[in-house]
């Protein structure tokens, strides 16, 4: 192969070194208009007496609401089935610090400030949560219309289940029970390029809408459907991103600034500032997680119980995908026959979370290998060879039941043994992912097979 | 207010309190230099004046009246790059590219000040400059190949740190 | 006191491609009058590397020189649809609909130039920019003649569209998670391990060293590669021991609204990092490539958060591990606490972060 295989020169490496890759912010348009937003200065409240008059009555300053929206909430997912929860602008209430309210443009940055200086609203506060585990409190205060959690799932479920074998055989077999819960943080994507977009009203009735984006398509499905446009009346301009990690499949900015572009019938431009991209824009998910594992003293995994908690913050945006994603991959790179897992997504008052680079799989890595080295020094065991001896194999099932193919924990891990120097006993070191049989097809998986070649 | 901005006497025709990013950008139009913060805390705005590296979004134009002042667009072009320039590419130094033009002048800068191709040295010197994509070692692989006077053969890109083909997969 | 040194190791996987499927991409390719290739895609490149990757992919399905490639990714207008930049999916999946692409655009070059050697297409094969009679080197016509003579002798446009969509897996048993089709279209697989240093004055962690193994399938671009890993595992380290957005979660105060108040990790930061690379190819992906770049920051976390343990004794299971949790955790050790409660043959860790200890009632593992 000559081209595939490569350290060919990157396509865009020249451009980058001498400065002339064009991002957004570095397409230049006459007379474009500033945007800015009015957003909620409290965490959870109803709100009346929306004020935009003085800002509109300010020379050249363009506002829109709630009221501007031709489809105000619309399901960024809801060809999965994940109905719509989250308003455009926020509309009687807000619930959570720097949720937009109003949007206006103005002919300079600072008329635009002016105007969202001049927009008032009341806010009656109301209890606002913060804590994953207290929202989820069956005394907690309701904050969300459809309830503290989620319950959209398949049958309306209000939680995603997993459940594979007996679980209460595995436990009761158990020598040993390790549990353990594990709470990463929310954090930032902080691309180096903030939000940005320009929105330019063509003269056939067409909007060319420049933007970061990480999915032209999607952004323009959204754009689209909040407009209640077809597809023909929008041109996405982008591909080339300053930075994502997942924060930029949110359309943040598209169309609140092709609803501007439209009223002001002029260009405009709409870029957030670090503050805002650190305070207003979606974080990754803080995650709470139980883990149970019922293990053997020689270091069998027999089952696992889990819990989780997915803080959705404010609306459910691609919590519900991230969590079912999550609980597909539970039982990280081994085989665990038994299963009880129960995941919520939950609501508090925090900045609406999004994907973020490991979406969904992130919280669990951390929570079911810290869980391992655990359960490895519980029992007296070898980290590299108790994760051998569980690692997941060709015809081992996954937790939907679905036969790996081709797993590679085995060589990655002898990889890395080998690299750090760690002693293997010759029963591990040559260890390969080849079908179970012999010693490492235990009693508790006999059954549990499946046939690769069957997908 | 007058600039010589890559080697051009420039009349600046914005507010004293303007930033130096803002004329640059707004006024100039010369876009290499990042809006990344305008804090002052990710880099990506970095230019030279009289040969010192500095944040322009924090740097009023009026106070450097009458300074020379380096863009990327000043280290070389496409078809002239600089050995800085070189080095990011050759190394894919940049991923996304936006911090990529702040942190090439810091490391001109760098490279003029006399700097070496140790690895904590320029770990300490472009320490500041925040870039979310490469995780910093190609960044300071190409500074260090810079500093030890290497060539740079663009039709191929310099050989990473990854071995690869280990673990006897079939 | 003293700063004290701990390894700690984890192995992960991570599916490619959208969870369930069912994210299409598509591209479409033409072909010049002297033979250079246009590509049409709409596939973001957050830095990534998507128009490397895809121009890569082109050249080596038809048999032409990378520099023959422009990539335009820029509009929607030219581009058809790409689900888009997110999920591991623009080498995995987008790259397999410009590799269908570049193969029908590949065909239509064998076609024409049959007909120009008069030799049947199906004995012909596209090296280096020639299509070539195979056992017979010297009959050969160069792809621009052959693009030449598409354009001005036979009226045609050389073209090809190419289309890449797993079918979406179905739950079909809620209550189970019970799947129609398998949710993942490959699965990529990673160990690593990471060497800290806690100074148990302070409770600050450093990480010195990672070790890394990852299976990539195929590393379409080896440099690429090595970047997302590398990329990767320092967003890994920030996850592990800097970043929050909330400091004092629950809290919400002191949230940090620059990079002066959010630690996002620095050059100074970066340990020593060594990457080995697996190839154990896909058979949905272009060439056999999985997705690399989410998971490159997954397995950092839980290996810093074992070696900090093996180093001073405590676990932190709250990230990130800050200097303050890691006092606390010491100093809670130091007055004889901390230790995993035992109860029977349970073993219960962090019990004060369990939601049981906060009133929910949710019956939860064999202690509930």
């Amino acid at each position: 192969m000559k081209a595939v295989g490569a350290r060919v020169p990157r396509y865009d490496g020249i451009a980058h070194a001498t400065g002339r890759t064009v991002f957004v912010d570095d397409v230049r348009i006459p007379g474009t208009l500033w945007v800015k937003a009015f957003r909620s200065p409290v965490h959870n409240a109803m709100m009346t007496n929306l004020d935009t008059s003085k800002a509109e009555a300010m020379k050249g300053v363009h506002v829109i609401t709630s009221e501007s929206v031709p489809l105000l909430e619309y399901g960024h997912l809801s060809a999965l089935g994940i109905p719509a929860d989250e308003p455009l602008l926020a509309k009687d209430e807000v619930r959570y610090l720097g949720q937009p309210i109003a949007v206006v443009a103005a002919p300079s940055e600072e008329a635009a400030m002016a105007a969202v200086a001049a927009i008032t609203a009341d806010f009656e506060e109301q209890p606002a949560l913060f804590d994953v585990r207290k929202a989820f409190d069956a005394d907690a205060p309701v904050i969300h219309d459809k309830g503290n959690w989620y319950t959209h799932f398949e049958d309306e479920m209000d939680r995603r289940q997993i459940r594979k074998g007996n679980i209460e055989e595995a436990f009761d077999r158990a020598d040993l029970i390790v549990q353990g819960v594990y709470r990463p943080a929310a954090i930032e994507h902080a691309p180096i390029e903030t939000q940005v977009c320009q929105v330019v009203p063509e003269a056939n009735g067409r909007l060319t809408i420049y933007s970061c984006t990480q999915a032209l398509y999607f952004s323009m499905g959204v754009v689209a459907a909040h407009l209640q446009l077809p597809l023909n009346k929008l041109k996405v301009v982008g591909g080339t991103v300053g930075g994502g990690f997942g924060g930029k499949v949110d359309t943040a900015t598209e169309t609140m600034c092709a609803l501007l572009a439209q009223k002001s019938g002029k260009p405009v431009k709409w870029r957030w500032t670090r503050e805002e991209e650190f305070l207003c824009s979606s974080t990754r998910a803080p995650w709470h997680m139980e883990v149970a594992d019922a293990v053997t003293k020689d270091g069998w995994i027999l089952g696992r119980k889990m819990l989780t908690l997915h803080d959705a913050g404010a609306y459910s945006r691609f919590s519900p995908y991230g969590l079912t994603k999550h609980s597909f991959h539970h039982t990280g790179a081994y085989s665990i026959p038994n299963l009880e897992f129960n995941g919520y997504v939950v609501y508090t008052n925090r900045t609406p979370t999004t994907a973020m680079r490991g979406f969904g799989v992130t919280s669990v890595s951390f929570a079911t290998e810290t869980h391992m080295s655990r359960i490895a020094l519980e029992l007296g065991i070898d980290p590299f060879e108790l994760r051998l001896k569980n690692a997941n194999r060709i015809g081992d099932t996954s937790p939907n039941q679905i036969p790996y193919t081709d797993p590679s924990t085995v060589p990655t891990i002898l990889a890395i043994a080998d690299a750090v120097g760690h002693d293997l006993t010759p029963e591990y070191a040559g260890m390969t992912p080849a079908p179970r049989s012999g010693d490492l097809l235990p009693e508790h998986l006999v059954g549990q097979l499946g046939n690769p070649e069957a997908h | 207010m007058n600039l010589t901005v890559n080697g051009v006497d420039t009349t600046i025709e914005s507010g004293p309190l303007t930033s130096l990013l803002d004329v640059l950008r707004e006024e100039l139009g010369i876009t290499s230099a990042k809006a990344g913060c305008e804090q002052g805390g990710c880099g990506a705005c970095t230019v030279l004046v009289n040969g010192a590296s500095r944040r322009s979004c924090l740097t009023p134009v009026a106070s450097i009246d009458g300074a020379a002042v380096t863009t990327v667009e000043g280290l070389g072009s496409p078809e002239h790059m600089s050995p800085v320039q070189q080095a990011f590419t050759h190394h894919y130094a940049a991923q996304c590219g936006f911090c990529t033009s702040g942190m090439m002048m810091a490391a001109q800068a760098y490279i003029e000040g006399g700097g070496s191709d140790d690895h904590e040295a320029i770990q300490e010197a472009l320490g500041g400059h925040v870039c979310r994509c490469t995780g910093y070692v190609k960044i300071i692989d190409a500074v260090a190949a810079v500093a030890r006077g290497e060539s740079f053969d663009l039709s191929v890109t310099a050989a990473g740190t990854a071995m690869t083909n280990i673990g006897g997969m079939a | 006191m003293a700063v004290k040194t701990g390894r700690g190791f984890a192995a992960i996987e991570y599916p490619t491609g959208m969870n369930q499927n069912g994210d299409p991409s598509q591209a479409w390719i033409k072909v010049k009058p002297d033979g250079r290739i246009d590509v049409f895609a709409g596939t973001s490149d957050i830095g990534n590397g998507s128009k490397t990757i895809q121009s890569q992919i082109v050249a080596e399905t038809i048999g032409v020189p990378y520099e023959w490639i422009t990539y335009d990714n820029s509009n929607t207008d030219s581009s058809p649809v790409c689900t888009g930049t997110f999920a591991s999916r623009a080498t995995f999946v987008a790259g397999k609909a410009v590799e269908k692409a570049a193969e029908n655009v590949r065909q239509k070059i064998l076609e024409i130039a049959g007909k120009e050697l008069e030799i049947d297409p199906s004995d012909l094969e596209i090296i280096d920019g020639e299509v070539i009679a195979k056992g017979a080197p010297q009959k050969k016509i160069s792809v621009p003649d052959v693009a030449a003579a598409a354009t001005w002798g036979y009226g045609e446009l050389i073209t090809g569209t190419g289309a890449q969509l797993k079918p979406y897996a179905t739950i079909v048993e809620p209550e189970t998670g019970k799947v129609d089709l398998p949710p993942h279209s490959a699965i990529s697989y990673a160990s690593c391990a990471a060497e800290v240093e806690v100074d148990d004055e302070t409770g600050t962690v450093t990480v010195t060293r990672l070790w890394q193994c990852y299976d990539v399938g195929k590393a379409i671009n080896p440099t690429l590669v090595e970047g997302q890993i590398e990329g990767g595992a320092v967003q890994g380290l920030g996850l592990g021991i800097l970043e929050n957005c909330y400091p004092y979660y629950p809290s919400v105060e002191h949230r940090g609204g620059q990079f002066g108040a959010y630690l996002v990790p620095g050059m100074v930061d970066l340990p020593q990092i060594d990457t080995l690379i697996i190839e154990n190819p896909s058979s949905d992906g272009p060439y056999g490539a999985k997705g690399i770049g989410e998971m490159a920051n997954n397995a950092q976390p839980p290996a810093i958060a074992t070696a900090v343990f093996d180093a001073v004794g405590v676990w932190v299971t709250e990230l990130p591990i800050t200097p303050e949790r890691v006092l606390r955790a010491l100093q809670e050790k130091a007055a004889g606490g901390g230790a995993p409660k035992r109860d029977g043959k349970t073993v219960i860790f962090d019990s004060n972060l369990s939601v049981n200890t906060v009133g929910t009632g949710i019956a939860f593992g064999a202690a509930a």
